[in-house]
């Protein structure tokens, strides 16, 4: 009897074992990865590596991943359903994983307040996060191994522009030579300075102002400097005739340090913030004046 | 030259078609006009080729544009035509190939090809069409396609069915383009109104847009993070204005967006919008609402506008529109001192990062106008503007902006039997204040400008002058610029007219010397016959670098100061019909 119990507690322990030291799990999850929380399916989220050494009494490991997402007091804002969660077979060496797999998105069941702002933008509320990964067995009741990773995440708001605001007026004798654009920064503010170019457009004779902004070439491409929200354009161009230079759309687009464009819903937009179209006008008379004369 | 014959060529057509058609007076008619614009453009720089490059093109070189806009009426048909279209390839915002074929050339947003053929309540739209529907579904986006509105009785029924984005194939960075195409998807639109309307008193209905890109519409798709999107809006929109002035407006709209189509089919985290839209995991939905209120008197006009735009409302209608925010407008005019002072005055409040995505706080924004014009006699005026906004956004790091511009403008006129005189003078002062990582930085500006217009009653030439100072101060600025200017027109006969003007530019970067420009711009107005008339303008610009930018900077070295010499010549031809 005595030697039963031995060969069981000894059988016992060398299961443990093998399950705790076989599997391993790495989270290599980017510390600010992207805000849309369906998107960790892409490279630059990182992945996960599952390690898995077979041992000499071990079959294939049948394991599920068990999530849990909490905030930076600590608190539970997220856990997946292990009922429902997949079953991975696991092959002998490394296994990877994309951190979409990870995250179990469509496998999570967030508090309400993370669940409303998920629905409504696919986001989480801007700050530091914990995810923690555990590999479990089938039944999920015994842990083979576990990760736990911080990573903070915010979205950012692009530049509103100000001046010149949507449907200003420029008087041409001081437009022709120069215009003062300004905008907001970005929100929220970088470590790393953001680059603001400044992008106009000349609504052409029969052009809609948002046809002459999609597909026009611009008159005026410039940076800003580094991080600071004016710029201005010294113009040189002739608008005291009525034919040309008298309506523009114009926008900036951020950049980040490496020149890539602020992502925003839309990325097909490049980084660029809703435009504003502003006219020229003769107000100190002299276009009045060619009114007179066509008269 | 070969344009320009082509242009005669469709000229004579048509007068030839209006002889025809003015035998048949009440079968056919044609109204409208049609032309071709050029544009011409060049650029020297002196030395050329420089390292870095100091000045680049900022037009293209040719740019030719058509333009075709009849209204034909035939019987009880009215067809209107609004062809304006470039055959050359001038996107920047929007992704475009070096070469385009047909359908990428008839869907570009550069290009519009619509037609409106339209009998009794019935409208057809046929080709490019930019709608607007309401501000909370699609309003400024010009879609390529089919579709019908309907008005029988006080029933609106509108549907429309088109392309927004022409499909562009991603190429990879490689010379000779070392920017490469980003590409993108086509992108195919649906929308709708169904309302009930009365003419100048109300409307109320319903508008939905809907959007898709169409993964198979690219060989070579774009690369991640451009991916497929679907967007579906569905508002509520009522507008009405009461016999006594009252206007009234509401809309509230709801949007499901899907961030990437390539992501998997799931009721997480939003569930189906059937038979619209099937959730995938990148899905979301939001709301946004409009309201506004405004009361019209004798001499006085007063209204309120209140927005919010959840983080997550998206219509493809508006790509570009500003979301998570809720804002508020008043604004005012009106008539005072037996209506000898006009004043129009707005202030307004903005919440933004209302779902706290984008940091800890949300962000304020306060602009506030007012614009007040007093007519003092027939000879003296002054009109004084002060604008002001502020931005604070109180994250980690805060951020704050605060602008103030104050603007006085006196105009004085005088005359004689020969001739009036008019002298304005303009001074504007602007502050900007910004806090970046808890450090201010002062930005001012200050504009002078004097004008002098003299009109001569017996002669032909108007000619005018003017003088402008403008200055920037801010950390490590010192920016002065002076203009002098001077404009001349001549009317030479009933039919002709000559145009005029020379600037000159002193541009000083302190502690650099000036740079020195001289803009001269000469064209002219000639009413050929009738109905076809001829612009045309030539502008030279000259610009010489001061010591900002010494030779010595560039590679090769260059011994004297750099400068570059620009022109652009614009000439169009419009028939009138």
């Amino acid at each position: 009897m005595k030697k039963y119990n031995l060969i069981t507690a000894l059988g016992f322990f060398l299961i443990v074992q093998m399950a705790q030291s076989q599997i391993t799990v790495n989270l290599a999850l980017n510390s600010r990865p992207q805000p849309w929380l369906s998107q960790w399916g892409n490279p630059i989220n990182g992945q996960m590596i599952i390690t898995y050494m077979k041992g000499p009494v071990q079959g294939e490991a049948q394991v599920k991943l068990r999530t849990t997402l909490s905030d930076e007091s600590g608190s539970i804002v997220g856990a997946s359903n292990i009922n429902a969660s997949r079953i991975y077979t696991l092959r002998e060496g490394v296994n990877l994983f994309t951190m979409a797999d990870a995250l179990q998105l469509q496998n999570l069941v967030l508090s309400g307040k993370v669940q409303n702002t998920l629905q409504r933008t696919g986001r989480l509320a801007a700050g530091q996060y914990q995810l923690k990964v555990e590999v479990v067995n089938v039944s999920g009741e015994a842990v083979f191994a576990r990760q736990t990773h911080p990573f903070f995440i915010t979205s950012y708001q692009l530049p509103k522009l100000m001046v010149p605001a949507d449907g200003a007026q420029l008087d041409a004798l001081v437009a022709q030579s120069l215009i003062t654009f300004r905008w907001t920064g970005l929100v929220p503010n970088t470590s790393e300075l953001p680059t603001y170019r400044v992008q106009v457009f000349e609504i052409l004779p029969g052009q809609t102002p948002m046809q002459a902004f999609r597909g026009n070439f611009p008159i005026l491409d410039e940076p800003a400097l580094r991080g600071t929200t004016q710029y201005i354009w010294r113009t040189s161009l002739p608008m005291l005739d009525d034919t040309a230079n008298q309506k523009f759309i114009w926008t900036v687009q951020t950049l980040d340090m490496e020149g890539h464009p602020v992502p925003s819903n839309d990325m097909n937009n490049q980084g660029r913030s809703e435009p504003a179209v502003f006219t020229i006008i003769n107000q100190m008379g002299a276009g009045n004046k060619d009114k007179m004369n066509e008269d | 030259m070969k344009q320009l014959k082509k242009t005669a060529v469709i000229i004579i057509l048509l007068l030839a078609f209006q002889a025809n058609a003015q035998e048949k007076k009440y079968a056919f008619s044609v109204k409208g006009d049609m032309g071709i614009w050029y544009e011409g453009y060049g650029l020297d720089k002196n030395p050329s080729p420089a390292v870095p490059d100091f000045y680049s093109a900022r037009k293209p070189w040719n740019l030719v544009r058509y333009s075709f806009n009849p209204t034909f009426s035939i019987g009880k048909w009215e067809i209107p035509m609004n062809f304006n279209f470039s055959p050359m390839i001038t996107n920047f915002i929007t992704p475009a190939g070096t070469k385009q074929n047909v359908w990428q050339f008839l869907t570009n947003p550069a290009n519009n090809f619509g037609l409106r053929p339209k009998i009794g309540t019935t409208e057809f739209l046929l080709g490019t069409q930019t709608l607007k529907y309401s501000d909370l579904s699609t309003g400024d986006l010009g879609v390529f396609g089919y579709g019908v509105n309907l008005s029988p009785g006080k029933f609106r029924i509108k549907l429309f069915k088109g392309v927004s984005q022409s499909p562009v194939n991603y190429e990879a960075p490689t010379l000779p383009n070392p920017a490469g195409v980003i590409g993108a998807y086509q992108r195919n639109q649906w929308m709708a109104q169904i309302g009930l309307e009365k003419e100048g008193s109300y409307f109320t209905g319903f508008n939905f847009v809907k959007s898709i890109d169409k993964r198979n519409s690219v060989t070579t798709p774009p690369l991640s993070p451009i991916d497929p999107q679907e967007n579906m809006v569905v508002t509520f929109l009522t507008t009405a204005n009461s016999e006594n002035g009252w206007k009234y407006h509401i809309e509230l709209g709801q949007s499901f967006h899907t961030l990437n189509l390539n992501t998997p089919l799931s009721s997480v985290p939003v569930e189906d919008f059937k038979p619209f839209i099937n959730a995938h995991i990148s899905s979301s939905k939001d709301n946004a609402v409009l309201l506004g209120l405004a009361k019209k008197g004798q001499d006085w006009e007063i209204g309120t506008k209140f927005k919010y735009f959840g983080a997550g409302y998206f219509t493809a209608g508006y790509p570009f529109m500003n979301n998570d925010l809720i804002d508020y407008l008043i604004d005012a005019r009106f008539n005072a001192w037996k209506k000898k002072v006009n004043v129009v005055a707005s202030i307004g409040e903005r919440f933004g990062n209302l779902s706290l995505t984008s940091g800890p706080d949300k962000t304020r924004q306060i602009i506030a106008n007012v614009n007040v014009f007093t007519q003092f006699s027939d000879k003296l005026s002054l009109n004084m503007s002060f604008n002001n906004f502020g931005y604070d956004a109180p994250d980690l790091s805060g951020y704050k902006s605060v602008s103030n511009e104050l603007s006085i403008n006196h105009s004085y006129s005088w005359s004689s039997t020969k001739m009036s005189h008019l002298i304005s003078a303009t001074y504007t002062k602007s502050t900007y204040d910004e806090t970046i990582v808890f450090v201010t930085t002062h930005n001012n500006t200050q504009t002078a400008l004097l004008l002098y217009v003299p009109t001569f009653f017996e002669k032909k030439i108007s000619p005018d002058f003017s003088l402008m100072w403008f200055k920037n101060t801010a950390p490590a600025i010192d920016l002065s610029l002076f203009t002098a200017s001077s404009g001349l027109k001549w009317k030479v006969n009933q039919k002709f007219n000559l145009k005029g003007q020379v600037q000159y530019n002193l541009t000083t970067m302190k502690p650099f010397t000036a740079n020195k420009n001289l803009l001269a711009t000469a064209g002219y107005e000639w009413e050929i016959y009738k109905k076809l008339s001829w612009q045309f303008s030539l502008t030279a610009n000259v610009f010489k670098f001061g010591t900002e930018l010494p030779g010595n900077s560039l590679i090769p070295i260059y011994s004297g100061n750099p400068q570059y010499f620009e022109t652009t010549m614009r000439t169009g031809l419009r028939y009138k019909f």
